[in-house]
């Protein structure tokens, strides 16, 4: 967004910050400091209105809702009549191969979210849209390192992408349950660049909010869609624990009966465009794959 | 975990069950308790996993909140009463008050949303511990003070059998299955308590011996979810073939063990003249025994050349002691025939 333009000198005021000037007093109240408080983009003015005046009632957007909601309930309890997640217990035990998201038209694109480091005052751009013929997902953009200049940046030039949490009926939070599965099934057609698949488990602790299970997934560039074991098909146990992007010493399994999340981000340092196109992202079982957890753990200060 | 720090804690669990076997004094009986919620934390969140340090949270604040609640009741009977005995609890509002924190304790429904949970976050061998010996404590207490409230306490138990079969009904992670069983259980054991505190106890042993045999049957097979159980005809055909017979023994199946207290307890119902709640008590043993045989049919009825449901082990022998599995196995299969025996020897211990 531009600035407004200064029509007049302020030379005889001390300089100030163009938004206490034009925002009424009322308004200029200290903000949350809560550590937990929701993000705030840089150069957004701070909402300071409280939660009852922003309901906007809308009926027929009401009993839309309303009808979806009750609809979703029903399902669900019909399903739980049939077996686990709705299937019949034969095909849960015999699912060898489930493909979660698989962009075929516009509504699978709401189902994710794409961020850059544009929230932080930096340059990169990301953008999704379908593939031709409707059949794949294209994450395209632009990757700047260039840190923003806000005094405390030192580094940037990220893009992601990420799935968004699903959910039950009256927006219940609910989990993909992938612990029938060993092996995350990508095919994808990349530009060469590498990227790292984000994958977020549920959580309790408010300080679990931002652990994720990260692994790299190399792309090759090249017309050819790449799903084989180098870097389409990733086995769960590679992926490792970090918190805010720092590798944990402490690592643990991923476990994979709550998963919430899964995402791409690109983060390479290597300024310039990118494209990944996505034809379906599922799950698999690797009957030949055995390993529990790829990282040996070390004592972090063993007795000598 | 070092062997001393273990030994401490188990030494810890064990007296704090007993102190409260042995009280007659609520302040004690609450220690006890205390002692014995003190003592598993550590071992649950022994694996620093971020859902056993969960597990272990939830299971503290819940054991907390009854713990808090028993001695507030307590102290209130005492200020009404002028007397803290356990037996001589008589004011029904903290009668009620304990009744409620010690279902809490227990997992028993409407309170028992906990349980599931936890017992995931854990495993095997605690969440053995958290389902058969911490339960032993709260119900020497709710057999003591159980003939002042039959209302609630025939409540609690019909709720929980419905609850503990609905609930439990599509789960493929074991540890829920085996949670909501305990539930269902309980439910059992709730709604003869007012009758014959005998056949709760009864109903209450023979429990923890068929679920001793349940978890140690899946952590000899290694498996915390139905598509391993499929291949456990490669790593010990015998145990594949018993551990059907136990579990139909948990869904209450003649001839087997488990059939015992379910009869016993459906014919005092019937005595009593409550062949409504008899009658509802056995069909919700129905839904109990769809998921117990969902598990047998996981376990026994999938083998090549059909399609794999889990990934091949390695057919490595197992380092586990078998004999705590093979007589808890046994006992859950084959007591039935000696129930004369059985009945003879615990009806008059309570």
């Amino acid at each position: 967004m531009s600035l407004p333009k200064m029509t007049r000198l302020l030379s005889r005021r001390p300089l100030v910050s163009i938004q206490q000037q034009q925002l009424p007093p009322s308004t200029l109240v200290p903000g949350r400091t809560l550590i937990q408080s929701e993000y705030r983009r840089p150069g957004k003015p701070r909402d300071n209105e409280p939660p009852w005046q922003k309901i906007k009632f809308d009926l027929s957007k009401g009993l839309e809702g309303v009808k979806k909601h009750f609809t979703l309930l029903k399902n669900e309890l019909t399903g739980r009549w049939v077996g686990p997640e709705g299937k019949p217990i034969i095909e849960h035990m015999l699912e060898q191969n489930r493909v979660v998201w698989e962009f075929r038209g516009p509504e699978s694109l709401q189902q994710w979210t794409l961020s850059s480091d544009r929230e932080i005052g930096g340059q990169s751009e990301i953008y999704m849209e379908l593939g031709r013929n409707s059949t794949s997902c294209l994450l395209y953009g632009t990757l700047c390192s260039t840190p923003p200049r806000d005094g405390e940046t030192r580094y940037s030039g990220y893009c992601t992408a990420r799935s968004k949490q699903p959910l039950a009926s009256f927006d219940r939070k609910k989990h993909h349950d992938w612990s029938s599965f060993n092996c995350l099934h990508l095919r994808i057609r990349g530009d060469g660049r590498p990227w790292m698949v984000n994958i977020a488990t549920e959580t309790y602790f408010s300080h679990q909010k931002d652990d994720i299970y990260n692994y790299f997934m190399y792309t090759r560039g090249g017309p050819y869609w790449q799903d084989v074991k180098a870097s389409g098909i990733i086995p769960f146990s590679k992926f490792f624990l970090t918190h805010r992007g720092r590798i944990q010493d402490d690592q643990h399994p991923l476990w994979l009966d709550k998963i919430n999340t899964i995402g791409f981000t690109l983060g390479d340092n290597a300024d310039g465009p990118f494209q990944l196109e996505i034809d379906f992202i599922g799950v698999c079982k690797d009957y030949a794959h055995t390993e529990e957890f790829a990282y040996e753990k070390y004592k972090r200060n063993p007795e000598v | 975990m070092n062997p001393y720090v273990l030994s401490i804690l188990l030494m810890g669990l064990g007296l704090g069950t007993t102190v409260t076997f042995a009280s007659s004094h609520w302040l004690l009986a609450w220690m006890g308790l205390e002692m014995n919620t003190l003592a598993i934390l550590p071992l649950m969140a022994q694996h620093h996993h971020p859902r056993a340090v969960e597990a272990a949270t939830k299971y503290f604040l819940i054991q907390s909140a009854a713990a808090a609640t028993i001695l507030f009741a307590s102290s209130t009977n005492a200020w009404l009463s002028g007397q803290w005995d356990i037996q001589h609890i008589t004011h029904p509002l903290p009668t009620v008050m304990i009744t409620i924190a010690l279902s809490l304790k227990l997992g028993l429904a409407p309170l028992h949303a906990w349980l599931p949970e936890v017992v995931q976050g854990l495993d095997l061998t605690t969440g053995l511990v958290l389902s058969t010996w911490q339960k032993l404590a709260p119900f020497a207490l709710l057999l003591q003070i159980s003939p002042e409230i039959p209302l609630l306490i025939t409540s609690l138990g019909l709720i929980s059998m419905l609850a503990g079969g609905w609930g439990g009904l599509n789960h493929t992670q074991l540890r829920k299955v085996l949670a909501y069983s305990s539930v269902a259980h309980l439910g059992w054991m709730m709604v003869v308590m007012q009758f014959s505190t005998s056949l709760t106890a009864l109903a209450l042993l023979m429990y923890v011996i068929m679920t001793t045999s349940a978890f140690l049957t899946f952590k000899l097979l290694k498996s915390t979810d139905m598509n391993s159980l499929a291949m456990s005809w490669a790593k010990t055909p015998s145990v594949t073939a018993l551990a059907p017979m136990m579990l139909l023994s948990l869904g209450g199946l003649p001839p087997l063990s488990g059939f015992l207290p379910k009869w016993l307890i459906i014919q005092e119902l019937t005595k009593q003249e409550l062949g409504l709640v008899a009658t509802v008590a056995a069909l919700s043993a129905l839904l109990s025994l769809f998921f117990y045989l969902r598990v047998c049919y996981c376990l026994t009825f999938t083998s090549s050349p059909n399609n794999l449901a889990g990934v091949a082990p390695w057919r490595l022998e197992s380092k586990q002691i078998s004999l705590p599995l093979a007589t808890s196995t046994s006992l859950s299969i084959l007591l039935l025939p000696i129930s004369p025996a059985i009945l003879s020897l615990t009806l008059p211990l309570f």
